[in-house]
């Protein structure tokens, strides 16, 4: 029966060998993993935030653990787009799974000059647009909580990128997330990712300062698991379902039932990141868990499972 | 341990636990057994190196037992791997021993003094750039801050076992008698001004302890016996090395001497790690960069823990 489960996906127009990606920031640029896994085996493959020039991100502590997650204020820390190009587009360049590199800025410009560079590579599958960074030209409002932003920036990439797959990652603290991803897809999104973090803050009580250097972090990791499987649900049922579009789950992956229940909500694949720091092979895991679970559900193809929730979570 | 190349590979392992031993109020020893594949990755490991155990699956001891100021956070589930260097590392067979030196200060350390022979633990290693050894050095004077002790025993065997041409000297600080990590004769520690310490004794290394409060040794900062000893000390400058692990404000200070005295430095630094292995970017520590008033961030578990101190801008 084994063999004849089929996990792979279409994933906006992409074949997928398996639905199971490693999230961005999670995964390093790839080689970093290679001691514990073959990144081969994965459906697809997100880079860290890139952006135009350097960044040396904040000071530390960086991180904290909280209750079954953790906060993490990087300050997007990365190399830049010219040594990425140069230094690790030649390792992704060897991946046979889908490459996405995720993209950041602090204007539309720096977006559009990044997405501009990589739309050529024949590495790159795709770029996954990370909107959840402050907007230094209206006063630090993060791209993705502003509906005229995140069309802006949406469509300004999309006319860069060529045939490049574009996905919008959501962040999940804004008024309504299928609003903000009814936009993303209008101006011209070919798949929606989510959940981003949570903006979360630990208070060291002896000094009464805040853990975070940055004084607020991103919350990760299997306490949001539950809020991004319904966030998944909603922008399944209120948007993507109807228009076609995949959704890339994530948000505290673990294991393969964490993953199945994302793609009963409805997603087209999952992203597993903050398990990596545990468990860097656990993506390995997971497929063979996916494969598990058809055979013994007598699901011939995974596809049959997305968005095979009963019971709609629409009011 | 010069050359990087010589480190094995790291990987995921699985260690079997062959002793848990309290070796004070805090303190406790931990023997893992490592065969197969993780016996050779870990059986070269340098001084200084590191591991990421998963301890999040460990019980916690009785509510009664657990101390007072850590009652709040011990029902903490333990989410991350947690990073610890070695105290001492033996091949015997096909089989390498490793122990960590550990001390209880959090829900990871608190669940750790559960583990007993028989259970086992996944194990991330071995990480990271442990203590090099110069080309031409003389004498090599090792500086512990509290639990800065263990990774320094470790190094002190390696020393005395590979670089017979080497003196090695022992400088060993905490803020009292009872918070220093070591096994045998604290009693004696207290009556004696200076005293060799038998973990350092046993490789031949002479020690000195430091203690804040004056409980054992020398009255005051580790750091203060050290320069002291210094200053009286003939040894020349550039024959020495000294290497540092402790808290990073004894670090800011050993440095300081170094510098001072313009004698070669490493210090081992601490940062609060999610992944251990290059990933997360959580680990920076700010660098300066070579003929430059730039400072970049490098990170603790891949270039470092241990860190030229001439290259650290110390935060403390
Ligand atoms: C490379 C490296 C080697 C280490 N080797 C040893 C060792 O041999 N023996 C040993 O006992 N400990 C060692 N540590 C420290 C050890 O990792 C922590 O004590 C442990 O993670 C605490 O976990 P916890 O859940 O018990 O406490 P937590 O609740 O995680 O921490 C308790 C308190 O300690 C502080 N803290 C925790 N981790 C760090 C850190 N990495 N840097 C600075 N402050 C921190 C925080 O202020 C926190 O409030 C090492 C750390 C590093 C980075
Ligand atoms: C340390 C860390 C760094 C991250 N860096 C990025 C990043 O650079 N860009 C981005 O879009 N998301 C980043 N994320 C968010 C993850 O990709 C993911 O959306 C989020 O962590 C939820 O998934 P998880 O709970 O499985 O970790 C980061 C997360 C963590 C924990
Ligand atoms: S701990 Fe993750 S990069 Fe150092």
């Amino acid at each position: 029966m084994e063999e004849k489960v089929d996990i792979s996906v279409e994933f906006a127009g992409l074949k997928l060998a398996n639905p199971v990606f490693t999230a961005s920031g999670t995964c390093g640029y790839a080689d970093e993993l290679s001691d514990f896994m073959d990144v081969n085996s994965l459906g697809g493959f997100v880079t860290k935030s890139i952006t135009l020039r350097p960044r040396k991100g904040n000071a530390t502590p960086r991180i904290v653990e909280t209750d079954s997650g953790m906060l993490n204020a990087i300050g997007w820390a990365n190399i830049g787009l010219d040594a990425f190009v140069e230094e690790k587009l030649p390792v992704l360049e060897k991946l046979s799974c889908a490459v996405f590199v995720n993209i950041a800025g602090e204007t539309i410009d720096e977006y559009v000059a990044v997405a501009e560079r990589l739309s050529g590579e024949q590495a790159i599958a795709g770029l996954e647009l990370n909107i959840s960074c402050p907007n230094v030209e209206l006063g630090g409002i993060s791209f993705g909580t502003d509906p005229s932003q995140v069309s802006e920036v949406t469509s300004a990439v999309k006319k860069v990128v060529g045939e490049k797959v574009l996905m919008v990652k959501l962040a999940p603290a804004v008024t309504d997330v299928s609003v903000i991803a009814q936009v993303a897809v209008d101006a011209g999104a070919d798949a929606l990712s989510l959940i981003n973090t949570f903006t979360a803050m630990v208070v060291d009580i002896e000094t009464r300062k805040p853990v975070l250097a940055n004084k607020t972090g991103g919350l990760s990791g299997p306490a949001i698991k539950p809020i991004a499987v319904h966030l998944v649900n909603k922008v399944y049922n209120e948007v993507a379902k109807s228009l076609g579009i995949p959704i890339l789950g994530m948000g505290g992956i673990r294991t393969a039932s964490d993953a199945i229940e994302f793609i009963i909500a409805g997603a087209s694949a999952v992203a597993v990141g903050t398990a990596n720091f545990i468990e860097p092979g656990c993506a390995v895991k997971i497929i063979d868990g996916i494969k598990k679970y058809c055979v013994r559900k007598n699901i011939s193809n995974v596809k049959d499972l997305v968005g095979s929730l009963d019971q709609d979570l629409t009011e | 341990m010069s050359e990087k190349s010589s480190t094995a590979k790291r990987g995921a392992y699985l260690a079997a636990i062959c002793a848990n031993k309290q070796i004070g109020e805090r303190f406790y020893r931990l023997g893992l057994e490592f065969s197969g594949a993780g016996a050779e990755a870990f059986a070269k490991v340098q001084a200084g190196q590191f591991a990421q155990l998963d301890v999040s699956g460990a019980a916690l001891p009785p509510a009664e037992t657990i101390p007072e100021e850590l009652a709040d956070v011990a029902g903490r589930k333990v989410l991350l791997r947690r990073p610890f260097s070695f105290v001492d590392v033996t091949t015997k067979d096909d089989r390498t021993l490793v122990d960590i030196l550990y001390c209880v200060v959090g829900p990871a350390t608190l669940r750790m003094t559960t583990l007993a022979a028989g259970d086992s633990v996944s194990i991330i290693g071995p990480l990271g750039n442990g203590f090099r050894v110069p080309e031409g050095k003389k004498t090599a004077l090792l500086v512990a801050g509290g639990m800065g002790a263990g990774p320094l025993q470790h190094l002190a065997k390696i020393l005395t076992a590979d670089f017979p041409g080497i003196e090695v000297i022992a400088f060993a600080g905490a803020k009292t008698a009872e918070e220093l990590p070591f096994e045998r004769q604290l009693d004696k520690i207290a009556q004696q001004l200076e005293f060799s310490l038998p973990e350092f004794a046993k490789y031949g290394v002479q020690s000195l302890v430091a203690t804040d409060d004056g409980s054992a040794g020398f009255a005051g900062p580790v750091t203060d016996c050290f320069s002291e000893w210094l200053g009286k000390s003939d040894s020349a400058g550039e024959s020495t090395v000294i290497y540092s692990c402790g808290p990073e404000q004894m670090l800011t200070r050993v440095a300081e001497i170094a510098k001072a005295r313009n004698i070669d430095c490493q210090v081992s630094m601490e940062r609060r790690m999610a992944c251990g292995i290059g990933i997360c970017q959580s680990c920076a520590v700010e660098c300066r960069v070579a003929e430059s008033n730039e400072t970049i961030y490098k990170l603790c578990c891949e270039d470092g823990p241990v860190f030229d101190s001439k290259e650290v801008v110390f935060s403390s």
